[in-house]
Order: C-alpha cells, then sequence, then structure tokens
C-alpha cells in the first residue's frame, strides 16, 4: 500500500501523477475518453503500470490513494445535462433564477443584440409555497402544508428527478425549509432534495436559491457517476482510500461529495493554486505570493496565492449560474490556443473570444481548420517546433498557418505573416493581462510584487510577455507545470467548510449567540474529521466571517484567528482587522458599526506525505544543451532573427540562460525575450527572472 | 468577411498597431481600477446595490477615450464636465485640484448625480481629466427623493454645486463640505459615498500618470489622436451600411401639466447620410422647457442621442469622441427635449422624457428599414423602484433615505431578440443591477410580499418586449414614505413593423381593508402598517407581427405561465391545449387560424 495517484480528467486529456513509495514523484497524460471518463481514468493507470512492470491489477492493490478531479458536475451545468428539478420557493418569488441580480458582463455591455439567458430551473417546474418568514426570523404567515403536499402532487406528475428547496429568510429561520423536507420524504420518498440553509446558508435569495437548484440537479447524476468511479476501481483492484476534489481545492472521502454534489462544481481547477503553493515549499521559497495561470487550448485560468494563503470567494459561476459555495477564486477567460484572430472594419486586430477547439482546431493542425489562430501565431512567430508539438505527437503545417495569418490579418494591416502573428501574439497576451488586473486589483493586491507560476501547455509562450507588461520580475516553471492542477490535487489537504448565518453587529454584539455558532461549527468540522480518520495532530480549523460596514449591502470575508470571541478586547481585534481588509481593498476605513452575517469554518485534514521529488533517472545534464537555433520573430529584436533553442530536459540546474532564447520542453515551450535570465533548478523547476526597465 | 484593405492605422514610428493594442488596453484598464475603487465603498442604496455610477476620463481636448464601460446616461457627454471646468477656471487650475459638479447648466446629468473631475498634470501641463459620477440617495432636495417630476424650477431642487472646487492640494475645501453636509439628510453616508467618489478620481490620476512615465508622453499624445481617427473610420464604416433615409416621428410621453393635457409630444428627425457617413438628430421641434422636473438637461440629450445611434451602429464601434463626431445634434435651447432654458427645472432628467427618447430614436431606424432598430422599452421607474425614508426602529428610529431597484425590467424587442428582462431604461440598458429583496429587507424595515413577472405584459411580436414586474411592498413597523417617478400610464413602451405595445404601468394603493386606490404617475404618498403598494412594470414593446412568432416559442412561454392561453390564441393565433395537465400545441389548429390573417404575416 505504498503508491498515490492524482489523476485530472480534462476534456483532451487525462493528466496523472504518480508518487511512488520513495517520493519520486512523475507525471504522466494520457488521451481523455469523452463520455467513458472511468476507462480514460484506466487506460492512465494501465500506462503508469507498463512505466512501472507491473500488473495493473497488482499496482492498484497496492495504491493507498486514488484522488480524483472531475468535471462531471461542471460539465453537466455547462451541456444543460443535469436532472430535470423541481423547485419550490416561496409564493410570489417564482422568477428569482430568471432576475439573477442584473447588470451586464464588461464585455457584453454595449451589445444590445444579445438573448436573455434561461433561469436554471424553467418556471413551469418552480412553484411558490405559501409561507413567510421576515429578515429577523420572525414568522409572517405559516406554512401551509396543505399547499406544500399538492406541489409535491404536482412536481411528481411533472416527472421530476429532484427538488431544490430556497425559501426567502431560511437562514434566518430555517423551520418552513426543514419541513417541506420532512414533506418531501412522506410524500415523494425516492426524490432526493436539497434546502437552502444547509447547501449554502447566505444572505441574498439569488445565491442561495442558484446554488441548491444546481445542488440538487447534481444529486442523481453525481450518486451515478461517483459510485461507478468506485465500484470499477474496486473492481480493478483498489483498496486505497478514493477522494475527489471540490471547489475549496481540498480532497473529500467520495460518499461525502454524494451528499453535496455542488461541491464538485471546478474541481480540477480548483487544485492548481495548491501545486504551486506546494512547489513553492519543496524550491524553499521563504515567501510566497504568487499569480498562477494554466492555459491550455481554450482557456486561460487565473489564481491567486496571497502570503502562503489561497484566497476563496463565494462568487464563483459555470455558465452564468452562480454555485455560491466557497471556492478557490479562479478566474478563466476564453484566451487559448485556439482563440481566433479578426480585424475589424477601422484596423483593429481583436482575439477571440471565438474559437477553432481541437476540430477543426487551428490552421496548422491541418484538421480543415482556416482561420487564424493563436496557435498559428506561435507557430510562424517561431516560438512553436513544427515537428515537435505536443510531446512529438503531433507535426504542423507552417504553410496553413502562414496563409491564415496572411489572409485574416496581414492583408489588412499591410503586415508580414511573421508581423501579424506578433501582433496577434501581443493582443492574446494584452487580453490575459486585464484578466490578471481585474482579479488582482478585485483583491487589491499589487501584481508587481508576486511570481508568476505557470502551468498547461500553452502558458510557457505567452507566460514572461505577460508578467513583463505587468511589471513582475519573477516567473517560475514548475516540473510538473504539464499537469499542474493533477500535482496539486495529489499534494492537497482533506478539505470540508460549514457556515451557519447569525446576524450581529459590533455595536450589539451577541457574544452567547456568537459562540454558540461557532461551537456548532466547531463540531461540524471535527465530526468531519473523525469520518475522515484524520489524527489529532493533522487537523486545522479556520474559520471566517462575513462582515460590513453598517450601510454597506457587500459582504467581505474576513478570518478569524480563533474559534470564540469572548470578549470587548478580542472584538476590538477583530474589528480592527475589518478595518485593515477594507483599507486594502477600497482605500478607506469608517467609523461605523460592523456587521457580521454569517460564520464559516473549514475543517482540514493535513495530508503529510514527506517530500516528493521529481528526478529523472538521468540526473546529469549539460550545460547548455543547444538544438539547432530557431528563426523568430520578436519586435524586441528588430523583427526577424535567429535564437538559441535549449533542450529542457537536459538542462543541468544551476545554469543561466540569457534570453533571448527558447527552452524547449516535453509539453512546453518557454520563451525567454531580451533582458530575461533563466536558470533550472534541481527540482527540474525553471525559474526565470526579468529586468524591468 | 469582406473588408476593405486599407492602409495601417498610423503612419510613423511613434504609434503602430501594436502599440494601439496596448494603449486600448490600458486606458480600458485604469477606468476599471476607477471603477472599484468606488465599487462596494460607497454607502447609498443605489451607489453599492445597483452600481449606479460611472467612471470615465479625457484627454486636455476633452475627448473621451472609453465610455463603454460606463452607463449610457452618465457618459455619453461627459467631456461636458472637464469643458466647465477649463471654461470657468481656465488657467488657474493646479494639480491637487477637484472639482465638483451637479449643475444641469454646467454639463451635469442631473442634481442627483455628484460629478468630480480631477485635472491630470503630465510634464507639467493638464494632460486629461478623470471623471466619475454617482447617483446619490440624497443630495440635499427640499423633500427626500432625488427625482422631483414636479419641481417648477431650479430653485426647487435644493442644493447646487455649480463647479466647484472641492479639493485644493489634495485636501478637502472644508466649507464646501460643510455646506453639502448641511444641506443633505444622511451627512455622513453622503461623506461616505463623497470618499469613494473621489477614490474613483484620485485612482485614475494616479495611473494615468504612471502610463505616461512608462510610455512617454508624446507616445501617448499620438495614441489618443489615432485612436480618435480610428473610432471614427469604424462608425463610418458603419453608417455606410444604413439605408439613406430622412424619417421623422412623433410620441406621445405621459403629461402631468395642463399645458398638454392629452400628452406631451417627443419629435425627432432621423437623416441618415450612409455616402458622407453621418447621422444628424434633428430635436429642434420640441415643446419649450416645462414647468415641470422632467426637462432634460445637454449631458442627457446628447449623451441619449449617441446611445441611440451608437446601439444602432453596434457593439464593435469604440464609444468615444472619434465615432460621436459622426453623430450631430441639432437641439435648442428651451426645449423640453433639448438644452434647458435658465431656471428650468431638471431633476428628472435622467429618467423620464430620457427614457421615452432612446427608444424612440431607435424606433425610427426600425421604421426605415426591417431588421433595424428596436420597439421602445420601458419608460419611467415602475413602483417597485422608489426612493423610500422615513425612521426605521430596528436602528433606534434612524433615519433612512435610500433607492430600491427592484422589477426595473421591461426591455425592448429587436430583429432576433427577445427584450432584456432586466434592461430598466435607455439610459442604463441593463447594466444597473437588481436589488435583492433579503438585502433590501435587511436595509429598510419593508417587506416585498411579491416580485414576478406580470404575465402578458410584454409586448408581442415576432420578438416579445420583455415583461415588467408584479411587485408588492408594505411597511413593516412604521409608516414609509414612497416617492415614485413612473411614466408610461396612458403612453406605454409601443411596438414597431406590426409589433404590438407593452402592458401600461400601474401603481395601486391597497389599503387595510383590501379597497385599492391608483396612485398617479408621480406618487409622494406615505403608507400605515397594514397598507401595500401594488407596483406593475410596463413591458417592452414588440418588434414585428406576432402571427410570425414561432409556435414553439409562444407554447413555451403559456407553460412558464408568462402568457396566457387566451393571448396565445387571439393575438399570436397559435391554440394550445391542455392534455394531461400539460400545456401542448395545437399545429392544425394555429396554422388555420394563422391563415385567416394573412394581413399581418408580411
Amino acid at each position: 500500500m505504498t503508491y498515490q495517484i492524482a489523476v485530472d480528467v480534462g476534456g483532451t486529456f487525462t493528466d496523472l501523477v504518480l508518487r511512488e513509495p520513495t517520493g519520486r514523484t512523475r507525471s504522466f497524460k494520457s488521451p481523455s475518453t469523452p463520455g467513458q471518463i472511468v476507462e480514460g481514468i484506466l487506460n492512465g493507470v494501465s500506462l503508469i503500470s507498463e512505466k512501472l512492470g507491473i500488473e495493473r491489477r497488482e499496482f492498484l492493490e497496492q495504491c493507498s490513494k486514488f484522488s480524483c478531479g472531475t468535471t462531471v458536475a461542471t460539465n453537466a451545468i455547462l451541456e444543460g445535462t443535469y436532472a430535470r428539478t423541481g423547485l419550490i420557493t416561496t409564493e410570489g418569488f417564482r422568477d428569482t433564477l430568471l432576475i439573477r441580480e442584473g447588470g451586464k458582463a464588461d464585455a457584453d455591455a454595449i451589445n444590445i443584440a444579445m438573448d436573455y439567458p434561461a433561469p436554471y430551473i424553467p418556471r413551469h417546474l418552480t412553484l411558490g409555497v405559501r409561507e413567510r418568514v421576515n429578515s429577523d426570523g420572525g414568522i409572517e404567515l405559516m406554512l401551509d402544508e396543505a399547499h406544500v403536499v399538492e406541489v409535491l402532487q404536482r412536481m411528481k406528475q411533472l416527472e421530476v428527478e429532484a427538488i431544490a428547496v430556497a425559501l426567502l429568510w431560511s437562514i434566518a429561520n430555517p423551520s418552513h425549509e426543514l419541513r417541506i423536507g420532512e414533506l418531501i420524504e412522506e410524500h415523494a420518498p425516492n426524490i432526493p432534495y436539497s434546502l437552502s440553509h444547509r447547501t449554502s446558508p447566505t444572505l441574498r435569495e439569488y445565491r442561495r436559491t442558484s446554488a441548491t437548484a444546481i445542488d440538487a440537479s447534481l444529486k442523481p447524476l453525481v450518486t451515478r457517476a461517483v459510485s461507478e468511479l468506485e465500484r470499477r476501481l474496486r473492481e480493478e483492484g483498489l483498496k486505497g482510500l478514493l477522494t475527489l476534489v471540490t471547489s475549496s481545492g481540498g480532497q473529500t472521502l467520495s460518499s461525502e461529495v454524494m451528499e453535496r454534489p455542488i461541491n464538485l462544481c471546478l474541481s480540477g481547477p480548483s487544485a492548481a493554486p495548491e501545486a504551486a503553493r506546494n512547489m513553492f515549499y519543496i524550491e524553499g521559497e521563504t515567501s510566497c505570493d504568487a499569480i498562477v495561470v494554466d492555459m491550455g487550448g481554450t482557456s486561460f485560468d487565473i489564481s491567486i496565492i496571497h502570503d502562503w494563503k489561497i484566497p476563496m470567494h463565494r462568487e464563483g459561476i459555470i455558465a452564468g449560474h452562480i454555485f455560491g459555495v466557497p471556492s478557490v477564486e479562479v478566474k478563466t477567460i476564453g484566451s487559448g490556443g485556439g482563440s481566433i484572430a479578426r480585424v475589424d472594419a477601422g484596423g483593429f486586430i481583436h482575439v477571440g473570444p471565438e474559437s477553432a477547439r481541437s476540430i477543426p482546431g487551428p490552421a496548422c493542425y491541418g484538421r480543415g481548420g482556416v482561420r487564424a489562430t493563436v496557435t498559428d501565431a506561435n507557430l510562424v512567430r517561431g516560438f512553436l517546433d513544427p515537428a515537435n508539438f505536443a510531446g512529438g505527437t503531433m507535426t504542423l503545417s507552417v504553410e496553413n498557418a502562414e496563409g491564415a495569418i496572411q489572409q485574416d490579418v496581414g492583408s489588412f494591416l499591410s503586415l508580414s505573416a511573421k508581423e501579424a502573428a506578433s501582433l496577434i501574439g501581443l493582443a492574446v497576451e494584452q487580453d490575459m493581462v486585464a484578466a490578471i488586473e481585474e482579479i488582482t486589483i478585485r483583491r487589491g493586491i499589487d501584481p508587481r510584487e508576486y511570481v508568476m507560476v505557470v502551468g498547461g501547455a500553452a502558458a510557457g509562450l505567452h507566460a514572461v510577455a505577460i508578467a513583463r507588461e505587468l511589471g513582475m520580475k519573477k516567473v517560475f516553471v514548475p516540473p510538473i507545470a504539464g499537469v499542474l492542477s493533477a500535482y496539486g490535487i495529489s499534494v492537497s489537504s482533506m478539505k470540508s467548510g460549514f457556515s451557519r448565518s447569525l446576524a450581529t453587529a459590533t455595536d450589539n454584539f451577541n457574544y452567547e449567540r456568537v459562540n454558540a455558532t461557532l461551537e456548532a461549527l466547531e463540531k461540524d468540522g471535527l465530526a468531519y474529521l473523525d469520518r475522515m480518520n484524520i489524527p489529532e495532530g493533522s487537523r486545522v480549523l479556520q474559520y471566517s466571517t462575513e462582515a460590513r460596514y453598517r450601510g454597506q449591502v457587500w459582504q467581505l470575508s474576513l478570518a478569524l484567528e480563533k474559534g470564540r470571541i469572548n470578549n470587548g478586547d478580542e472584538l476590538a481585534k477583530v474589528l480592527e482587522s475589518f478595518h485593515d481588509l477594507h483599507d486594502k481593498l477600497y482605500f478607506v476605513r469608517s467609523n461605523d458599526p460592523v456587521e457580521f452575517t454569517e460564520w464559516s469554518v473549514m475543517a482540514i485534514g493535513e495530508m503529510s506525505s514527506g517530500r516528493p521529488y521529481f528526478g529523472g533517472d538521468d540526473q546529469d545534464g549539460a550545460d547548455a544543451p543547444e538544438k539547432p537555433s530557431r528563426q523568430v520573430h520578436m519586435r524586441e529584436l528588430g523583427g526577424e532573427c535567429e535564437i538559441p533553442v535549449y533542450d529542457g530536459t537536459r538542462l543541468k540546474p544551476g545554469v543561466l540562460i540569457k534570453g533571448p532564447a527558447l527552452i524547449d520542453q516535453p509539453l512546453t515551450t518557454i520563451v525567454l525575450y531580451p533582458s530575461t535570465v533563466a536558470t533550472l533548478t534541481s527540482n527540474g523547476g525553471v525559474w526565470v527572472e526579468i529586468q524591468q526597465q | 468577411m469582406n473588408l476593405v484593405k486599407h492602409e495601417r492605422i498610423v503612419d510613423g514610428a511613434d504609434v503602430d498597431v501594436f502599440t494601439m493594442v496596448v494603449l486600448r488596453r490600458r486606458f480600458e484598464g485604469i477606468i476599471r481600477e476607477m471603477i472599484n475603487a468606488l465599487f462596494k465603498s460607497g454607502r447609498s442604496g443605489v451607489l453599492n446595490t445597483a452600481m449606479d455610477f460611472s467612471c470615465s476620463l479625457t484627454d486636455a481636448k476633452f475627448r473621451s477615450i472609453s465610455l463603454s464601460q460606463g452607463l449610457p446616461v452618465h457618459v455619453g457627454a461627459i467631456d461636458l464636465i472637464p469643458r466647465a471646468v477649463a471654461a470657468k477656471f481656465g488657467g488657474d487650475i493646479l494639480p491637487g485640484d477637484c472639482f465638483a459638479n451637479n449643475s444641469p447648466y454646467m454639463g451635469n446629468t442631473h442634481c442627483a448625480d455628484l460629478t468630480l473631475c480631477v485635472p491630470v498634470f503630465v510634464e507639467g501641463e493638464i494632460a486629461f481629466y478623470t471623471i466619475a459620477r454617482a447617483h446619490l440617495g440624497d443630495m440635499g432636495f427640499p423633500s427626500p427623493t432625488t427625482y422631483a417630476p414636479h419641481s417648477f424650477d431650479v430653485y426647487e431642487e435644493g442644493l447646487m454645486l455649480p463647479c466647484v472646487r472641492i479639493q485644493k492640494d489634495n485636501r478637502d475645501v472644508s466649507e464646501v463640505i460643510d455646506i453639502c453636509k448641511a444641506n443633505i439628510r444622511v451627512p455622513e453616508q453622503f461623506y461616505g459615498d463623497y470618499l469613494a467618489v473621489l477614490a474613483a478620481v484620485r485612482t485614475g490620476e494616479a495611473r494615468l500618470t504612471a502610463l505616461c512615465q512608462k510610455y512617454g508622453f508624446p507616445k501617448i499624445k499620438s495614441f489618443l489622436d489615432a485612436f480618435q481617427d480610428y473610432a471614427e473610420r469604424m462608425a463610418v464604416t458603419a453608417i455606410g451600411k444604413l439605408p439613406k433615409g430622412r424619417l421623422t416621428k412623433e410620441m406621445m410621453y405621459d403629461s402631468e401639466t395642463d399645458l398638454y393635457p392629452e400628452g406631451i409630444p417627443i419629435r425627432a428627425t432621423i437623416d441618415v447620410d450612409p455616402a458622407e457617413g453621418y447621422v444628424t438628430v434633428d430635436l429642434r421641434d420640441n415643446v419649450d422647457n416645462l414647468p415641470l422636473g422632467i426637462n432634460m438637461t445637454e449631458s442627457t440629450t446628447l449623451a441619449s442621442c449617441m446611445t441611440a445611434v451608437l446601439n444602432i451602429l453596434g457593439p464593435d464601434v469604440p464609444r468615444c469622441t472619434g465615432s460621436f463626431k459622426r453623430v450631430k445634434v441639432l437641439m435648442r435651447e428651451g426645449a423640453a427635449v433639448g438644452k434647458p432654458r435658465f431656471p428650468a427645472a431638471t431633476s428628472a432628467a435622467t429618467t423620464n422624457l430620457c427614457h421615452a427618447l432612446i427608444p424612440h430614436l431607435q424606433s425610427i431606424f426600425a421604421d426605415m428599414e426591417a431588421g433595424l432598430g428596436t420597439a421602445y422599452g420601458s419608460i419611467g421607474m415602475p413602483g417597485s423602484c422608489p426612493v423610500i425614508s422615513g425612521v426605521d426602529p430596528r436602528h433606534g428610529g434612524k433615519n433612512f433615505v435610500n433607492q430600491i431597484i427592484m422589477g426595473y425590467w421591461g426591455g425592448p424587442a429587436m430583429h432576433g431578440h427577445d427584450g432584456w428582462l432586466t434592461y430598466g431604461s435607455g439610459g442604463s440598458q441593463g447594466l444597473l443591477l437588481q436589488s435583492s429583496v433579503e438585502v433590501v429587507e435587511q436595509q429598510q424595515p419593508i417587506i416585498v410580499e411579491k416580485l414576478e413577472i406580470r404575465p402578458d405584459s410584454g409586448g408581442a411580436g415576432e420578438w416579445e418586449g420583455a415583461p415588467g414586474a408584479r411587485c408588492v411592498i408594505r411597511p413593516r413597523f412604521a409608516p414609509v414614505r414612497f416617492m415614485i417617478n413612473s411614466a408610461s400610464r396612458k403612453y406605454p413602451p409601443q411596438g414597431v413593423r406590426g409589433g404590438l405595445p407593452g402592458a401600461c404601468m400601474n401603481i395601486r394603493r391597497i389599503k387595510e381593508n383590501g379597497d385599492a386606490e391608483d396612485l398617479p404617475i408621480t406618487t409622494d404618498v406615505v403608507l400605515s402598517p397594514g397598507e401595500k403598494i401594488l407596483s406593475e412594470g410596463c413591458g417592452g414593446g414588440g418588434y414585428g407581427s406576432p402571427i410570425r412568432r414561432d409556435p414553439v416559442l409562444v407554447l413555451a412561454s403559456v407553460r412558464a405561465g408568462r402568457i396566457s392561453p387566451e393571448r396565445a390564441r387571439e393575438i399570436y393565433g397559435v391554440v394550445v391545449r391542455d392534455e394531461e395537465e400539460q400545456w401542448i400545441l395545437d399545429a392544425k389548429a394555429t396554422e388555420i387560424l394563422r391563415a385567416k390573417r394573412p394581413g399581418e404575416n408580411a
């Protein structure tokens, strides 16, 4: 029982990370099998066991832990393949999911030719019941139970497969929701259901209703998918723990996930910052402030680490639907290798949001794509080796790429194909810079003080340029850059969050009820850690509260130092930390009382597994293992020129590589601009220092 | 793609296509930072729940650069603000100054919008002006509201800041702050809002200064020229695709003055010259200033025209001075739709006539050619968007005054798209956030009993106007004053090209005994506990004949309870039947029914 496996199932590839008994850590990529996730995973496991030279069953039998990131929830929401779900609301509020919160995304602000998005659950499956609780938890109108029973009969007639219950102010008084839960068990005993005060006990009816609707709608599907995964892995020999990665970036046992499938939203990408943080430990860094970027074919994901902490938020959105549970803040934009470039009538370049995806793909794939994409641009400007793409699994056509770029961009702007390729690269990098600025500004963070950590096949091509534009001084490409999320999964902790709502304020602070709430949360957290069999010494409980100045309506998540607030001095400390947080984010503090709306705990079970190492079989290396130089187009060098190319797999640790240069790695290429210096560390990571003018 | 090949954007070494991309994004990023500095920090409800504010900047020549992130009515003529600063202070403008303006006669939108403007100095000269504008919950009105359609003249509209210096050497001019606090019911809320707006303009100042250092002022200047040229080319190209023509149209707006007992006419003539690349909007033939607060200001009239025409030109055309140059607006001083003549009242200049004018102009394009333009959207604010005030027993009887934004819906239909539900008005075009019922009830001592789609309220058409909301609100403990600035009572938003109007807007007071009475268009009423307000928002107008609407869409609306089966049959010519408690489409009966109305199917 000595191996550990972590798997991240993506649309194109299934990434795997193997931790051997010695601590040696290796990464693998295996093609995904759309529609048959388990087959893809087992293929990947076979790949590893072949490498190890043992039978798959024998290998699985020796696995102590099998951790999995899965897109099953995310994809069901994106594709609308979730269960037919009924929604029960307070009468008079059937349109909460339709109204959402108003407003429009920045990109759509001036576009009036758009269809209004449909609600997550259609109106004809949404039914109101007579009841009403007020903001203090008082009952304005008693629950009409006969009406509930009628509504449940109607739900059955409508053949719903799951039921979400989200009443106004259930966070102040859950009795009506609880009673409806009982009535569901009595009158519709086989239909799974979710209650809003349990799924996401947060203020604002839209956010709570949306989270509850999503949770209920995923129950049938996730139960099936997770049971199937568990059954197959057990059949194939797995005896160790099976865990899944949640929105919070931690792992939890599969049984917990079936109860609250909403926690599987963004499972996978949520683990990327954990990978970066872990690598900082291993590299012996004394501080960790990082912007983590992961770029593949269709999207560019950004997350943050601030002073070793990974910020969480409750505004996670999939396909326009907010899922509300605390999640690692990952910002995704649709910029990837497949993003299509075009020139508008005034002569300005735009890249994306349209994408060539993997089919037909960029023009250079030769699969029928004819539009100019970012990958075509990177090929034409010499950054990619046409003969060695995706680990050598594919040969790219420079001719196709040049043709597409010339036709779609160059001809309109009187640029050569190479110049046009550089322009496409610059435009997509500017979009990435804007996205990073948005997430950092919102957090009151100055990117110049941060290190950029790079993952994904395409990120090495753009990272140095983006970091330079943002005024950042360092870029780090970890040895597991190609499987960033899978590695994050392999090193993540057991984790689950619990929340309870309770309103109070600094000028009339209810110590008794606050401490009773915190105690209840502590129990929730410890019971979870008990279920996960986490030993005493590895347990951590992190408390937080949602707070705001009186008169404001948006709360901020405020970390609490400890799980009780016993007296005025301790409250004063909490107040001071709120002032600091508000000042940092919005440049002002106020003398108004601070109101608290909700209390949370994150229960964490640390999984110590010793220090990994990433060495290959061959630890030597050359000082500067040059490959044939490549002709690139870099504006910094006045256009076309020849620059050296180094073989990243044979580099010797500690040697300095000066830009301009390219470092080819099996799954990515790192582009070094002038005034940059790269070093390989003994772990196989690459640090790039940028001299900012 | 049938793009014409053209030369590079700019000749010369300074600004190439690469620099264009980078600097355009930098300027957009600076505005985003300004918005962020303001967001969540403001205190009044409209600010921090609805995002009723906008940030912007212009160069020294008063040219705006990127207005796509602001509320259309706020930013469409933002250049008037720095123009007022320059006209009034000329050579007496120094680094560290900040100017405050809420005067409709000095280029501001209306008196409830507090606008701050900071001159940004680079290499000793003014290079930019940063501007932030926020709609405050109270700006020192005689009554606790921010719109007063019944004001007779400007002297009934409370506190005026006619472009005054509010900061010198980066420090508050305390006398000005004192005057504001002395005139505003919620002085602490005001000062918090002021700090938030100030944070925005100062953030913009710092970022612009850094930008010029990084790229060099000469390069930035060349970019500013090149970008305006680019925006203008985009506008010319888009106008070139419009049909040539000239059309005059009149609409009626609900009147509250004896001068126009039947309604107030709004007239516009649009002249499209695709060959020369100009659109001219002529508003001179409008009625004189009214003895009401709904007169438009120079700022809102210009912004309405820019918004409407640019909506037609499409999202690719940048919103800035370069493209606006291609829209000529002819207006008359002293006209209600135009430029006010002192001392006309204008406190409701961003709403009432402005809500009407924007879709009115868009509808003229619809009349010009099938597929173009839009129907009319919501005009006036429904009863679910009141400014409410009173005392809150939960906080020791403290005063409150706030505007809540619920059920601000009713978007106009256009070719290919039903109306946008949370449209609100042409001035905000869906950008305002809608308040959460729970937040509303936590912040104010009221109960919202209902907030749902009002069935059959969207204007029927091949593409349907968005519905309005049915909303019921009641005070919880003590009397609450509701001030509502509505319209669309007699003249609801009209359809175009055979599309039908949306339902009218209604506001009713429901007494404790259940009796209901209609409340006027402009409502100022105090409700006691036990009484309720019933608000019925208007729907947007439809586009194209309802007989052409896809029957499957009609069926879906019936199933969802958005339209009645009777409406499906009578208006849409679609027959649905109730089979085993589920509505289904009777395709045959529909075909027969629709065949009887051939004339409408053109």
